[in-house]
């Protein structure tokens, strides 16, 4: 049944101009800014270069963020990225929140129907279809390795080894391949990942989960991320590992080189102060909710259209938050200003000033909105904002006005409106060129131009459920 | 020779032991981080892991904010400096600054500008994260920098960005994470007691740090292989936050959705969630955090597996309800499923409730605490935590590398070093300052 998505009006409210923007400033002051405008403009990013296009990557992963991550960035930033799937797709394209039909999106040539899942993390990648449970399929895989820079694999732990296209051997038919396996917990070691193993697994494993959420005193439990948080810092973390193999081959060896990365060992990297902490006097990193073991003020705490963060932890902003409370409150910023206790940024610290400190700004943002806050917080150049969901967030101006939003008028998909590449630069910025791809779509173009495939081995191939 | 299997293969080639026996990868390259807080920091110490030299440039005497920042103001690294002894760094400081060298210099001062400029001819590049135009004010921003350094590759990071209407604002990670969009689908929904909610690390800050790696890794490339040219880059924290969330954009975009919070379970499969427990796998401990009650990660979204799991906790009609993964995705189908998983799990431990799901081959995973994961023998084999024998500290627990890598692998010589401990190193070997220079600009404060 053919039916036609109203397709929203984004944006709602119109982007502000340069001149709404930079209005009543002088000339020196704007100028910075008028350089960083002409340099880093997205609206230029066509007429630049890209740092990796003469990169090819293979990503060959299935039913996990963490490889398609770490693909997108190389996408965003030059690289040619081909998907290869199993046969029929990844099967990650065919979820939808609860499983809701009617919010995937359908590519008006062959109405094939796409999660947004997926798909935010197809951009500017090719498909072509491949089973690799087939001799046939591996085979295909070994001459199409012989024509790649990087190959990405999220198979079970030595699953490709068995098959004889793991790291070994695919490294003896093009020794300059750099081969990155990504995963939950790992390929190798007393943990390592089962077959179907996803995030939150490693979020549940790293110590992430017990930190997150509010301590049970006020009512809380250990919480996963939103998303699948590990599988897109660990993809980030393959990355880097992927592109510093590529740096060394091109300078230092002339080989490339095995990498490995996963979701535990991109969040235990980045959980700062837990392992440490846990080393010198055997503390257990607590939740504590949206407050920060070390930082006070900074911390976000309900207000009476929402929640709202504030942070200034140190005499400059401290005080001036007490000043902006003031001008309304004036009782609560003489209680906080008067208290020896929190004279020192370290007194500030401990569990029971932290309750006092937002018990008292909490006194004066249970009557004021999220806006009224930000506005005379920011005032005084105090770090503030409100909890902003995801319709505040496609319309917040800044946001529109950066492009970190951006409309793809897609020829598969149409427009769909996604979260831009965050890579801004002033020679070879980040960019999307295209959305995705229903599955298979480029079949004919990689498998001719890379192997010389005929219409009929295509034929061939497709009859025997190879590709 | 039999061939190893590819677990020995891999236990070989990974070895954490065997790092320091191979080479680094940015051997010779050169970095200057003139960066506070976690996001400039981590950005500039992912480039030292991997072998640069790195030279972290802080304000003479205290040093930069974070190394005053711990949490409850407890554990303390001493001293923090030789100036002032007595007092010591703060574990924020800790993950953000390994391997690096420590410069103090006084940017404000026109001869701590010069230093600045005299190292930045001699690097590869540069990461800042000062509010944006302050170091171009300064004459030590890339428009100046690259008139006599073409190749210098200048990472600029920060919360809003330089341009536009909210330029001039502040942030930090919790605001990236607060106004980006992360809090609103972060946390259990109203009806179940929650709130939007934090990710406890500051993730918009690390996580931000390794885009700025990334990116300037991938500029390297473009520099060495094909331009010869240098680069400017902006990375905003803000805009992390809607990379992040690129489908509840595409969603909102086509469909109008706002995506909301779902707590421990997953919108995307079931089953496929955070089980509570109902025994503490510790009840003698005198640490809350050990007294609570346990969770268990419950992962079995296939058909067959879903199936065996119903059938295991004898729930065989829920089984038969839900045989679809379309009909066990549904919200309501959700709230049922999950509480006949805790249910069954109430009287258990995580620990018991792992061993009985293995036995069943249903695949899970307990919520470990930082002590756990501390003791898993899996991370410390891997290297991805490890016991340094850190030269002015002592034996550190810390985190290793994010990744591995088999022929040039990255690695961590040092958690950090007091304020200013590199002085004389760095100033002598590449600013040919003397003895008495250095003690000048000392008594001055420009270092």
């Amino acid at each position: 049944m053919a039916k036609n998505y109203p397709v929203l009006s984004w944006p709602a409210v119109p982007t502000p101009t340069p001149d709404d923007v930079y209005k009543g400033e002088s000339d020196k002051a704007k100028e910075y800014a008028l350089w960083l405008e002409d340099n880093l403009r997205q609206s230029k990013n066509f007429e630049k270069p890209e740092a990796l296009s003469n990169i090819r990557v293979l990503d060959c992963t299935s039913m996990m963020i963490i490889g398609h991550w770490c693909s997108s960035l190389f996408a965003e930033l030059g690289a040619e990225v081909i998907m290869v799937e199993p046969p029929g797709g990844d099967p990650l394209r065919k979820l939808s929140p609860f499983g809701r039909k009617e919010y995937m999106f359908k590519d008006t040539h062959t109405q094939e129907e796409v999660g947004a899942r997926f798909l935010a993390e197809a951009r500017s990648k090719q498909s072509i279809t491949l089973d690799l449970t087939k001799a046939e399929g591996r085979e295909i895989l070994k001459n199409l390795a012989a024509h790649a820079d990087v190959i990405i694999e999220n198979a079970p732990p030595g699953q490709w080894d068995e098959w004889g296209i793991g790291y070994r051997q695919l490294s003896q038919i093009n020794p300059r391949l750099v081969y990155c396996w990504v995963g939950q917990l790992g390929q190798w070691g007393p943990l390592k990942d089962k077959p179907g193993n996803l995030d939150p697994t490693a979020q549940a494993a790293c110590g992430f989960v017990h930190g997150t959420g509010a301590p049970v005193a006020f009512g809380g439990t250990p919480t996963r991320s939103g998303w699948w948080m590990c599988d897109q810092v660990g993809g980030t973390g393959a990355a880097i590992g992927i592109m510093t193999a590529l740096n060394y081959r091109e300078e230092v060896s002339g080989r490339g080189q095995f990498v490995e990365a996963t979701g535990a060992a991109g969040v235990i990297r980045i959980l700062d102060y837990n392992w440490g902490w846990h080393g010198v006097d055997g503390s257990i990193r607590p939740r504590y909710g949206n407050w920060d073991l070390a930082i006070n003020i900074y911390a976000v705490n309900p207000c009476k259209d929402g929640q709202i963060m504030v942070g200034g932890g140190h005499d400059r902003l401290w005080y001036r938050i007490w000043r902006t409370v003031g001008k309304d409150k004036p009782d609560v910023e003489q209680h906080i200003v008067e208290d020896p206790n929190l004279k020192e940024v370290t007194g500030r610290l401990p569990h029971y000033r932290q309750v006092e400190t937002y018990t008292s700004l909490c006194e004066w943002m249970k009557d004021t909105t999220r806006s009224e806050a930000e506005t005379k917080l920011q005032a005084e150049e105090v770090a503030s904002g409100g909890v902003s969901f995801i319709d505040e967030v496609c319309e917040f101006p800044h946001y529109k006005y950066r492009g970190h939003l951006e409309v793809i008028d897609d020829v598969n998909y149409g427009k769909v409106l996604i979260g831009a590449s965050a890579f801004i630069g002033q020679r070879t910025p980040g960019r999307v060129k295209w959305i995705g791809r229903p599955v298979a779509q480029d079949n004919e173009d990689v498998y001719r131009r890379l192997l010389g495939f005929t219409r009929e081995n295509l034929d061939n191939l497709k009859a025997k459920g190879v590709i | 020779m039999a061939t190893p299997s590819f677990e020995e293969y891999c236990r070989d080639t990974f070895d954490p032991k065997k790092i320091f026996s191979k080479p680094e990868p940015l051997k010779g390259k050169r970095f200057l981080s003139c960066t506070q807080y976690i996001l400039g920091p981590s950005c500039a110490n992912y480039l030292a892991e991997l072998g640069a030299e790195v030279i972290k440039i802080e304000l003479p005497r205290r040093g930069e904010p974070m190394r005053h920042t711990t949490p409850f103001n407890e554990p303390k690294l001493y001293p923090l400096s030789r100036w002032l002894p007595e007092m010591g760094t703060g574990l924020g400081f800790f993950g953000a600054n390994h391997n690096e060298y420590f410069l103090s210099v006084d940017f404000h001062k026109p001869e701590g500008q010069a230093i600045v400029r005299m190292l930045a001819n001699k690097s590869d590049g540069m990461v800042e994260n000062y509010r944006a135009g302050t170091f171009d004010r300064w004459g030590i921003g890339y428009r100046q920098l690259s008139q006599t350094n073409p190749r210098i590759i200048y990472q600029w990071l920060g919360g809003f960005g330089g341009w536009g209407p909210g330029r001039k604002r502040a942030s930090y990670d919790i605001l990236g994470q607060a106004q980006g969009g992360c809090f609103s689908v972060t946390g259990w929904p109203a009806d179940k007691g929650g709130l939007p909610s934090k990710q406890t690390i500051w993730i918009m800050d690390y996580w931000g740090g390794m885009m700025g790696t990334f990116q300037m890794l991938a500029c390297m490339y473009w520099r060495d292989n094909i331009s010869g040219l240098g680069n400017f880059m902006e990375y905003s924290q803000v805009q992390g936050a809607q990379r992040h969330l690129s489908d509840c954009i595409a969603l909102f975009g086509r469909h109008g959705l706002v995506p909301q919070r779902w707590g421990n379970w997953d919108t995307l499969l079931s089953v496929h969630g955070i089980v509570k427990c109902g025994k503490s796998s510790y009840p003698n401990s005198k640490n809350p955090q050990e007294l609570e009650q346990g969770y268990i990660l419950v992962s079995a979204y296939k058909d067959d597996d879903f199936a065996k799991l119903m059938k295991f906790i004898k729930k065989d009609d829920l089984a038969k309800k839900f045989a679809t993964h379309e009909e066990r995705v549904k919200a309501e189908s959700q709230y049922e499923i999950y509480a006949a998983l805790e249910d069954w799990a109430k009287d258990k431990t995580k620990e018991q409730a792992r061993e009985l799901l293995d036995k069943q081959g249903i695949n899970n995973q307990p919520v470990w605490n930082s002590k756990e994961v501390s003791n898993t023998e899996h991370f410390h084999m891997r290297g991805e935590l490890e016991w340094l024998d850190d030269p002015t500290f002592g034996d550190l627990q810390s985190q290793g590398p994010s990744f591995h890598l088999s022929e040039s692998p990255p690695r961590h010589k040092w958690a950090f070093k007091p304020v200013g401990a590199d002085n004389e190193y760095i100033l002598g070997k590449l600013c040919g300052f003397s003895k008495t220079k250095m003690a000048e600009m000392e008594a001055d404060a420009v270092i």
